[in-house]
């Protein structure tokens, strides 16, 4: 029938509509009223920023740390949003022990942009969007040290992002004009790269994709956003700060971030003089990486030497925001600060010892393999040492369950799972066992997953107020932390197990008795899934009808005399718009 | 010249930018709102079904499923641009006619909302054809996920639009 479905969505709704006209005549249900009345955000004027330019022009030309670090919010997330969607196609494509969702070569092709989208362009992008908005408040600098630079280093990131993810965007592209009987090769011949996230050679060289040449590509210039990025980090640490802020004053965020910011100084030229190579490699005919040249294990040298501390580039700020929250809503102040600071200057140090545990199983050297596993155990003595210090903060604490506390307690359970699972890869005869299985999949997203974007859900909702001026609704925060905490050791404790049994990662086909766990991981997945889509309606529309905030002590940091200097900015900047006794301002 | 006069001079208060700031005026009409919302949804609807297109990598398409959800299986392009009459006015005429009546007042943005719902359940069924196993998952979510952006986005603006 012509229309079936557009008639059969019209009774639909009209019976939903009747259905709720009835429950609010027979006062079963009507609407809530919001605490301030349900302003929407189109009531406002952004008189606050009167000497920015408007529109969309102040979002291109700025160069205000904030709207910088906004950017960097907004960027990240939706990289994230689509590095989840591969995930959650993973997950999909894995629910049958045939691929039958997908192709092989498809599935090759998800789990390598997953990884690079999720880690190049969605975390690193979301802590320096949370950092360029709080350091120069926390470090009370009017700005950071190079706001022109830093406006550079945000915007290299979109470009970089397209190169290398360019096969989505060119199928789109193709698709459309397809429709309309125009066809550009081209278009056609960019696929997503099938080498994973590490790009080892000699597939990466042998590969004809000349997606992989974007990629490449992409990844040179997002280091090169990167390391300015972290070069303008440590500027403004080292000589930004307010005149009453010495170094024994600085916060531990700030800490965090100027230890990431040094790893990344050392190690993402490097990757970029590596990609260089296999660039070069691939097009010109140079054997950096072939076995008459440097050999394939020369690029896992310089990869890991990169790939390493990246890993420890990502985890430091989520370190630094679980030492920044917790106490807040322990009422305590955080145990060990020194020893914390120590710990994170240790992790930076010893990062660089760690890389050639990724390649135990290469036939490297025995001897070297040996000290290599020495580093990679003695790096989790530090590690251990946040544990025990976030675990004594919270001893005998006024514990609040708040959204991001909720988060932060989650992070250190998942993060335990996902560093002890860690020791045991660091141990050469244990690794051999495992090594490119799920346990090591299990391994690591404990940690990607279990605290590096829980700790970011937890900074967003904790600063929310700061952002946004509004309040979040807490409920369904509390609501998506649960979901989160409990999904992530569904999911990645079931790949622990399949990596225990033997199961071996990055295959789109398994052995059918692996069904029933991979089943579980994917619902696990799933429930992640749902979480980080109430967390993004959270986000959006608290920020339309949110109720206003006017007292900045939203948490009752004074209290315990914690109101840190971000919140302190926040009262003045409140006090200025509404005046300091709290009345209404002109645009309301 | 003191540099200091000229950009007091060249300067205003607040600079124009690429887009004037919205006029909340109450004298958009309220059709004129929702047809803009509703472009602006079928925009962002349009996105979100060209991605689950192409990720689903030729095991279904996006055409097919709004042909079957029309009723024109088999004529593609006929039934990409009805569809997107259908979601530009007859959406939008629809959820002006009833918006008194749905859930979750007044904000318009989350009444849209609940009201694509219902027609994204109602795409996901009609629109199935034989669509099984695990690809399911994503065909359902992706539909269901693309009409709650739908109706946030054009909830929203026709919110915004209102003044």
């Amino acid at each position: 029938m012509i229309g079936g479905g557009v008639v059969l969505a019209i009774i639909a709704v009209l019976l939903v509509a009747l259905g709720t006209r009835f429950l609010q005549t027979k006062g079963w249900s009507s609407p809530i009223p919001r605490p301030d009345g349900g302003y929407l955000s189109g009531g406002e004027t952004d008189t606050e920023h009167a000497e920015k330019q408007s529109g969309l022009l102040r979002w291109l030309t700025t160069v205000d740390h904030k709207d910088i670090g906004i950017l960097y919010l907004v960027f990240g997330t939706v990289a994230a949003l689509w590095g989840g969607t591969e995930a959650m196609m993973i997950r999909t494509e894995l629910l049958t022990p045939t691929a039958d969702v997908w192709t092989a070569a498809t599935y090759n092709g998800l789990f390598t942009t997953h990884g690079i989208t999720m880690l190049f362009f969605f975390v690193t992008p979301v802590f320096f969007g949370i950092a360029n908005y709080f350091l120069p408040l926390l470090l009370d600098a009017d700005d950071m040290a190079f706001p022109r630079i830093n406006a550079i280093a945000f915007w290299m990131l979109p470009p970089s992002l397209l190169l290398s993810r360019a096969g989505l965007p060119a199928d789109a592209l193709g698709k459309l004009l397809s429709t309309v009987g125009v066809k550009i090769p081209f278009l056609e011949a960019l696929h997503p790269p099938e080498t994973g996230w590490t790009l080892y050679a000699p597939l990466s060289i042998q590969s004809g994709n000349p997606q992989v040449d974007l990629l490449l590509l992409g990844l040179h210039l997002s280091g090169i956003a990167t390391t300015l990025g972290a070069i303008n980090f440590i500027i403004t640490v080292v000589s930004e700060r307010g005149d009453d802020i010495g170094w024994p004053d600085i916060d531990i965020f700030s800490w965090t971030m100027l230890s990431t910011s040094g790893i990344v100084l050392f190690a993402f030229p490097l990757l970029g003089s590596a990609v260089i190579m296999m660039l070069l490699d691939r097009n010109f005919g140079t054997t950096f990486y072939l076995v008459e040249g440097g050999g394939p294990i020369l690029w896992q040298h310089l990869f890991w030497f990169f790939g390493h501390p990246e890993v420890y580039i990502i985890f430091l700020p989520a370190t630094g925001l679980v030492s920044t929250i917790l106490p807040k809503f322990s009422s305590r102040k955080l145990f060990g600060f020194k020893f914390i600071v120590y710990s994170t200057l240790a992790i930076g140090v010893l990062s660089f010892g760690v890389w050639a545990h990724h390649m135990f199983s290469t036939g490297i050297d025995p001897r070297v393999r040996a000290s290599f596993m020495f580093v990679s155990l003695a790096i989790a003595v530090p590690s251990a040492v946040k544990v025990f210090n976030w675990i004594s903060t919270m001893y005998d604490g006024r514990i609040r369950l708040t959204a991001p506390m909720i988060f932060a307690v989650g992070s250190i359970g998942t993060f335990i799972l996902g560093g002890v699972t860690g020791v045991f890869l660091a141990a050469i005869p244990i690794d051999l066992v495992v090594h490119d299985t799920y346990f090591v999949v299990g391994h690591f997203h404990f940690i990607v997953m279990g605290i590096i974007p829980m700790m970011m859900f937890a900074a967003s909702y904790y600063w929310y107020p700061i952002i946004t001026g509004r309040m979040y609704d807490t409920l369904l925060a509390r609501l998506q932390a649960v979901l989160t905490i409990i999904g992530v050791p569904i999911t990645f404790g079931s790949m622990l197990i399949m990596g225990a049994l033997g199961l071996p990662r990055r295959y789109a086909n398994y052995p059918e008795q692996f069904a029933m766990l991979q089943q579980v991981a994917s619902v696990g997945a799933f429930i992640i899934g749902i979480g980080v889509l109430l967390w993004l309606w959270n986000m959006v529309q608290s920020y339309r009808v949110g109720p206003r905030v006017r007292d900045a002590d939203v948490w009752k940091l004074k209290r315990d005399d914690a109101f840190t200097r971000e919140w302190q900015w926040f009262e003045q900047k409140l006090a200025d718009r509404y005046g300091t006794d709290g009345g209404e301002s002109d645009d309301d | 010249m003191d540099q200091k006069v000229i950009d007091g001079e060249a300067r205003p208060a607040r600079m124009p930018g690429l887009f004037r700031p919205v006029d909340r005026g109450p004298d958009m009409h309220r059709a004129l709102r929702a047809i803009t919302g509703g472009l602006v949804g079928t925009m962002v609807l349009g996105g979100f079904l060209l991605v689950l297109d192409t990720q689903a990598r030729g095991t279904l398409s996006v055409a097919a499923v709004v042909g079957r959800f029309l009723g024109i299986d088999g004529r593609p392009l006929i039934a990409i641009a009805l569809f997107a009459i259908v979601t530009v006015v007859v959406w939008p005429a629809l959820f002006v006619a009833i918006e008194e009546y749905l859930p979750f007042g007044p904000d318009p943005a989350a009444q849209a909302v609940a009201f694509a719902a219902v027609i994204g359940i109602v795409f996901v069924v009609v629109g199935r054809g034989s669509i099984t196993g695990p690809i399911l998952v994503i065909y359902v979510g992706f539909s269901v996920l693309a009409h709650l952006a739908y109706g946030f986005a054009f909830g929203s603006i026709y919110g915004r639009l209102a003044g």
